[in-house]
């Protein structure tokens, strides 16, 4: 009896944080479902409802199919190559060798850093002529005079992803490090008498057994991707043109800088349910490749 | 209970300290006002005038104030603390509260707390339509109908009607700002040019000459994508407008169209500078401090920019060598050059502001053309005085302020009367061309037109 009383009260407790996250959360984003059928500017009190004119335009213009190409692409590479990069600093930092204490913290390193920072750092790594990278190649005696990392429309967008990988690597690496030593002694000795060699180990007792972190890496830097902005905002503009719009980009520029709110709200509706859908499909099927060890 | 008894007593002395204390604060203030006021009315009898005229002297006010921009690199800025200090001292009752953002992270900020009401009471707008501009916020009924303030005979018509809407003044312009071509002398005699190019052909030779030299004739920072108005709207001004003043009121209207072939051969010309390689190559890797760098390392021997950046442009670099800056010719032969000038942003008053009164007696004193404040601003304004009376601050915008004065043949910047987004779709869209896409100028027209469709309602 006394606890179902109890249970009531408790509820009470959790009331101030409900409202909190009503107000706060539940409700802006009310609002940008509210915006995204309306005209309205950003700062103007005055907007009129223009029914779905919004996503019509979008899905007619360019800008969507644009976005959504460079916001896969980013995220298809940063979520592969961030996660091999990690793995295998994971897997190097593993093994018994003088100094790994350094070494990990070395490589753990850039992910203290803000995005701002790291972003500013590398855009004069990557700035023509007189970069970091420019200089060294210079030294080296290898031309460099038509380097321009962030400048061409080839390589802008894959020089971002790179830092990107370059500052999460450490998260991944710890995670990937900390699943490796829950990996079993007795099943690797077991593996050992059983004659696999090093690969074989990794392939069929450390990689299964690994499953939760590949998941849990994997679902972060998806995330990370899908929803990348700071980098494109910080190195490129978005550009060169339009090359590094992410939809997140595309986003902040369509409200605050052409002040099409609404318009904004609708891309903002169109990006959560990509993101929605996306990570939702991959933690299903990366669920069902989990073994407990 | 004892101790808490003490504890009440405690704190009643503390609240009574507090009270002398801050009754010692505003004697000091009126001792101020009062010195202050013997001292103008020694040296100028009129300035004591205002003085006494103070109202609320009783009342505490705190107005605020935000301003866009980057703080002035040495010693004391304007708005950050020149502005509060004598403020403070003519007002005794006023705290100024002042903040300066660079400019992207003002638009942002300053539409949000205007669109939630806890806009300030002074900010900053830009002329007609441009972003954040006076019309948009007169419109929103954001900024206050400026009228009745006292010193509107002294400033220039063209800046006044830049900052009014529906005829009625909401902004108060700092001044007027030219493009133009920043140069290097030395490097110009070093090339052989030994006369000023007066039409576009004539400074694509230049251009020529100094590229057989061995020098890179101009610094553009691309990477930050706006700096491509800075050459974009002189070409305009001499290829779109000329004959067609008022082409952006038939824009408006429906009647011409940004496709038109004035602008074809707007984009064309300055794609031509890309083509034949007179631009700093890289220059989509070049944000605009390292593109300035180039032109006052002596690098580059021009550069395309605006009269506000002449502390960049002036500042010491590797190489010395004297300065020159003129509007770029790019009329026909024969034809006159126009110079691309436009009215630079300046304060407007927050409507919904409850100390609207005060703020209104503030801008009456920064402008009174008398005051230590008034003297403090034009010193710091970057930008060309429309103040009546103020002499040209840099030498080295004499030619074209002259012949903007004498001839009278300028335009202001387009993106003024576009829609924001326009010019930021022109940047995307030749940035194309500058970056050896296959898109040519009738795309980045039709791009351009396109936008303009898309966000123009009116």
């Amino acid at each position: 009896m006394n606890s179902t009383v109890m249970k009531k009260t408790l509820y009470l407790f959790a009331l101030p944080a409900l409202v909190f996250y009503l107000l706060f959360w539940i409700f802006p984003i009310g609002k940008l479902f509210q915006y995204s059928v309306t005209d309205f500017n950003g700062y103007a009190q005055t907007f009129n409802y223009i029914g779905f004119d919004n996503f019509r335009d979008l899905f007619q213009g360019g800008t969507l199919g644009n976005s959504i190409r460079n916001t896969l692409i980013y995220t298809v590479v940063s979520v592969v190559a961030g996660n091999l990069i990690g793995l295998g600093l994971a897997l190097l930092l593993n093994m018994n060798i003088r100094g790994k204490g350094f070494y990990r913290s070395i490589s753990y390193i850039p992910t203290l850093f803000s995005a701002i920072v790291v972003g500013f750092i590398w855009s004069y790594v990557y700035m023509p002529d007189s970069g970091m990278i420019a200089a060294f190649l210079t030294k080296l005696g290898i031309p460099s005079d038509n380097l321009n990392f962030l400048g061409s429309y080839s390589t802008a967008l894959y020089s971002i992803i790179f830092v990107e990988i370059w500052k999460n690597v450490g998260t991944t690496m710890i995670i990937f490090l900390a699943g490796l030593q829950t990996v079993p002694n007795d099943l690797l000795e077991a593996g050992r008498i059983d004659g696999c060699g090093p690969f074989k180990l990794l392939r069929y007792v450390k990689l299964p057994l690994l499953a939760t972190s590949i998941t849990i890496n994997t679902t972060l830097s998806l995330i990370n991707g899908l929803k990348a902005f700071d980098f494109p905002f910080i190195m490129t503009n978005g550009g060169p043109g339009t090359s590094t719009n992410t939809l997140i980009y595309s986003i902040y520029k369509m409200a605050f800088t052409e002040q099409m709110f609404g318009k904004a709200s609708a891309l903002g509706i169109i990006s959560f349910l990509i993101i929605i859908v996306i990570t939702a499909v991959a933690v299903l099927l990366m669920n069902r490749k989990e073994v407990s060890a | 209970m004892k101790t808490r008894t003490k504890k009440r007593t405690g704190t009643l002395v503390l609240a009574m300290l507090l009270a002398v204390l801050a009754g010692c604060g505003s004697n000091n203030g009126a001792n101020n006002d009062v010195n202050n006021g013997a001292n103008s009315g020694g040296e100028n009898a009129s300035a004591s005038a205002p003085t006494s005229s103070t109202p609320d002297s009783g009342k505490k006010v705190t107005l605020t104030m935000m301003v866009s921009g980057t703080k002035a690199p040495d010693g004391q800025d304007f708005a950050l603390d020149i502005m509060p200090k004598l403020v403070q001292e003519k007002f005794p009752n006023v705290t100024l509260e002042t903040s300066k953002l660079p400019d992207e992270q003002y638009f942002t900020s300053i539409r949000t707390k205007l669109a939630s009401g806890k806009g300030p009471d002074i900010f900053w707008v830009f002329p007609r339509n441009a972003s954040l501009g006076v019309l948009d916020m007169a419109k929103a009924g954001y900024a206050a109908d400026l009228s009745d303030l006292t010193f509107w005979d002294k400033i220039s018509q063209g800046a006044k009607d830049d900052m009014s809407y529906e005829g009625k003044p909401y902004g108060i312009a700092g001044g007027l700002d030219y493009l133009g071509v920043y140069y290097n002398k030395e490097l110009f005699t070093q090339a052989g040019i030994t006369e000023m190019p007066q039409d576009w052909p004539a400074f694509l030779e230049a251009c020529q000459k100094l590229k057989d030299a061995g020098i890179t004739p101009i610094s553009l920072a691309d990477k930050d994508p706006w700096f491509l108005q800075f050459g974009m709207y002189q070409i305009a001004a001499n290829e779109v407008y000329p004959d067609e003043m008022d082409f952006d009121t038939k824009l408006q209207a429906g009647e011409k169209s940004l496709t038109d072939p004035k602008w074809v051969d707007t984009i064309s010309k300055m794609k031509e500078l890309y083509d034949k390689g007179f631009v700093i190559k890289n220059s989509l890797g070049l944000g605009s401090a390292q593109a300035a760098q180039q032109f006052v390392d002596g690098k580059a021997a021009m550069i395309f920019d605006g009269t506000w950046d002449y502390a960049t442009m002036t500042a010491k670099g590797a190489a010395e060598f004297t300065r020159g800056f003129f509007s770029l010719p790019a009329n026909e032969p024969g034809q006159p050059t126009y110079v691309s000038a436009a009215t630079a942003a300046g304060f407007a008053l927050n409507a919904k502001s409850e100390n609207l009164d005060i703020a209104k007696q503030v801008m009456n004193y920064l402008f009174d053309g008398q005051s230590d404040l008034f003297k403090a601003w034009t010193e710091s304004n970057s930008s060309i005085s429309v103040y009546e009376g103020v002499p040209l601050n840099h030498e080295l915008f004499k030619e074209v302020n002259d012949s903007y004065l004498n001839e009278g043949k300028s335009v202001y910047f387009p993106n003024q009367m576009w829609p924001t987004g326009v010019a930021e779709e022109m940047e995307a869209k030749f940035a194309e061309i500058i970056g050896g896409r296959k898109t040519t100028p009738e795309q980045v027209t039709a791009a351009m037109d396109a936008k303009f469709k898309e966000l123009w309602k009116q």
